[in-house]
Parts: C-alpha cells; structure tokens; sequence
C-alpha cells in the first residue's frame, strides 16, 4: 500500500474541511415548517357589536317610542342536512336560503341588503330626534330572525348594518324557534 | 498515548443537536398550546364580508361557546345542553351570575349622570363575545341574549364572533378534490 505523501495529506485536509455542515439548514426548515404548520390553527377572527336593550327591567318611566329600522330575516328554504366533513356530529345545509325584509322591500342577497341600509344611513329624511342632545340622530335597528333562521344568517346581517354605521342594533321578533330543533323536542320545565 | 488522547478527544459529546431538539420541541409547544384559544371551541363561524378584524380585544370579555346542537360552553365547560336541560335555563343562569360575581367588570350606573340607586343600578360595561357555529340555530343563541338582559346579569353589550375565512367552504372542497 503507497504511502500518502505530504501534500496529499494537505490536500485530504482541506477538502474535509471545505465540506459543508447542513444541521443548521436543516435545522432551520424543520423550525419553518413546525411554525407554518401551527399558525393554521388560529385563524383571524372578527368581531361585530350588539347591544340589548340596557334597562330592561329596570326602567320605571315611561319612554317615548321611536322610529326604528326593522329587517326581518326570513328563511325561504330550510335546506337538507349533510355530514360536515372531518366530523362525526356536526352538519351542514345545503339549499338554506334566507331573504331580509327592511321595511316593505324584499332583499334576496346580502350585498343588496348592504347597499339598501347604505342609501337609507346617507337619507337626512330617516333621522330621527336624539332626546340627549336635542338635535337629530340615525335610527336604531331591529334585526328580526324568523323561524329556521341560523347563526350564519344573522351574524352577515348584522355585519352589513354596523358597517354601514348603525350604532343601535337590537334584535326582536321573537326567537325564531326551530319547528324541528331542541325546542320542539322536549317538554317545558 | 497519542492514541489515548485521540479516544477521548472522540468521546467528548456534542451537546448543539440536543439543544437544537429542544428547542424545537419549546417552539412547538408554545404554538400549539396557545393559553389564549383556550376559551375557543373548535366551531365554524360565519364568514366575515364587512367587518374589521378583532384586533384590540377588552381585558375582561368572557367568551361563549354555542355548538350546533345548542350546548353551551365558557372555558371547556358546558353549562346547558340542549337535548338534556330543554327549556330549563337555570346553567345560563349560573353562569351569568358566576360572572357577575367573579370577573373584574367594570360596572357603570344606567343613567351615567343619575346617582346609584334601586332604579338605577350598576351594569357592567364590559361586552360578552357570543361564538356560535354557521350552522346554529338562531333561537340557541337568542335565548342566551335574553337571559343575559334579565336584571340579574343586564350584561347589555354583545359581540358576535365571525372568521375571516370560510373554513366549512376549505374543508368541502378539500374533501371533494379528495373524493376525486
């Protein structure tokens, strides 16, 4: 067997040495690809103020009505029953359709219904008086879900009114019981 | 002894991919296990088309959980099951009333410029954030607004919760591509 002569022995030397060390790259994509994967469990969530009516109960004087802005939410179609995937009990509905009613017009999107409550806020004319200041205020809304109406129905609805700038979002016109829900199923206490 | 030098020079740990795992293994539980989505149960809000994102949350708002089947829940806890309890509503009358007693709420008088009295009581000024899944009955999530403006709790301010992506929508179309 030849004998490595010195400068072979050199050159071995500085080859090694030249290799490079890829832990750290590593290292560092197995880090990205541990946050990426986590940062998808927390999706952005909104957040939409409602407010109730703050002296219910409490009020003993008597309060002059005023003129409110009523949407009803009205459930045209039910919709079918379908398994939510990658769940064992929750479901989804396929056909559910609702239509808002704000006054006497019908409103079959949620776009549309955005654009009339735009048109009605821009009107001096529906402005109501402000007993606090003695000058004129935006009318207060009550949004109204019928029956079958769902969270997912209401919750764009009232998306679409406190953007549009109402403050004064109330919600009425019963609870919109389920003729086939919990409700229906099980006896009064 | 040459030799005896080289083998412990050979036997000397290196301690960097140890350290490297371990921080690794910190990370990832810091992200997974993130103390602030505790109070979050695993539903599929409504998708937000208008409204800002929830940014600049209250110190006090405690958060409630509505299931598709009408349970409702405050940090993992349920306290009225629709298909158990009906129409008896006492466990949302707990749990208000729980909160009145024990969240730091910051309480204003009904009229600001009145003084305190029976006929102007303190209420909290605090919101209430109601999460319900897309798919929930409204009624679920009314009856638990009514209760919450009865004079015992007249928790007055509420926001619902909405994402801003629609991840039923994600989940279907992932499901179909895989069908496929």
């Amino acid at each position: 067997m030849a004998r490595k002569t010195r400068r072979q022995k050199q050159q071995d030397e500085v080859s090694k040495e030249a290799e490079m060390d890829m832990t750290p790259m590593i290292d560092v994509v197995f880090l990205l690809i541990i946050f990426f994967l986590c940062i998808d469990f927390k999706i952005l969530e909104a957040k939409l103020p409602a407010y109730l009516p703050k002296d219910k109960g409490s009020q003993p004087e008597e309060v002059e009505p005023q003129e409110q802005l009523r949407i009803k939410i009205v459930c045209e179609n039910a919709g079918t029953r379908k398994a939510r995937p990658r769940s064992k009990t929750a479901y989804y509905l396929i056909g559910h359709k609702v239509t808002y009613t704000v006054g006497p017009k019908k409103i079959e999107t949620i776009e549309e219904l955005k654009t009339e409550l735009e048109e009605i806020y821009k009107d001096p004319e529906r402005e109501v008086p402000d007993p606090k200041t003695g000058g004129k205020k935006k009318m207060g809304v009550v949004v109204e879900p019928g029956t079958d109406v769902v969270y997912g129905d209401v919750a764009p609805c009232v998306d679409a009114i406190s953007t549009t700038g109402f403050k004064d979002i109330n919600f009425g016109g019963g609870l919109g019981s389920s003729k086939t829900g919990a409700y229906a199923k099980q006896p009064k206490k | 002894m040459a030799n005896l030098e080289c083998i412990q020079e050979d036997a000397k740990m290196d301690m960097t991919p140890m350290i490297d795992c371990v921080f690794l293994l910190m990370i990832f539980f810091v992200l997974v296990i993130d103390l602030s989505q505790q109070d979050l149960e695993d539903l599929i809000l409504p998708e937000a088309k208008f409204c800002v994102p929830d940014d600049s949350a209250p110190n006090v708002r405690p958060i409630v959980n509505i299931t598709q089947g009408g349970n409702i829940y405050y940090k993992k806890n349920s306290y009225y099951e629709a298909a158990k309890h009906g129409e008896n509503y006492r466990g949302i009358e707990v749990l208000l009333r729980e909160w009145r007693k024990t969240l730091p709420l910051k309480l204003k008088p009904l009229k600001e410029k009145a003084p305190i009295s029976k006929t102007n009581p303190l209420v909290p000024d605090d919101p209430v954030l109601v999460r319900a899944d897309k798919w929930t009955e409204w009624h679920y999530v009314g009856k638990f607004m009514t209760e919450c403006s009865q004079p015992y709790a007249a928790f007055w301010k509420l926001e619902l919760a909405m994402s801003e992506e629609d991840k039923e929508l994600k989940m279907i179309r992932a499901a179909a591509a895989l069908a496929r």
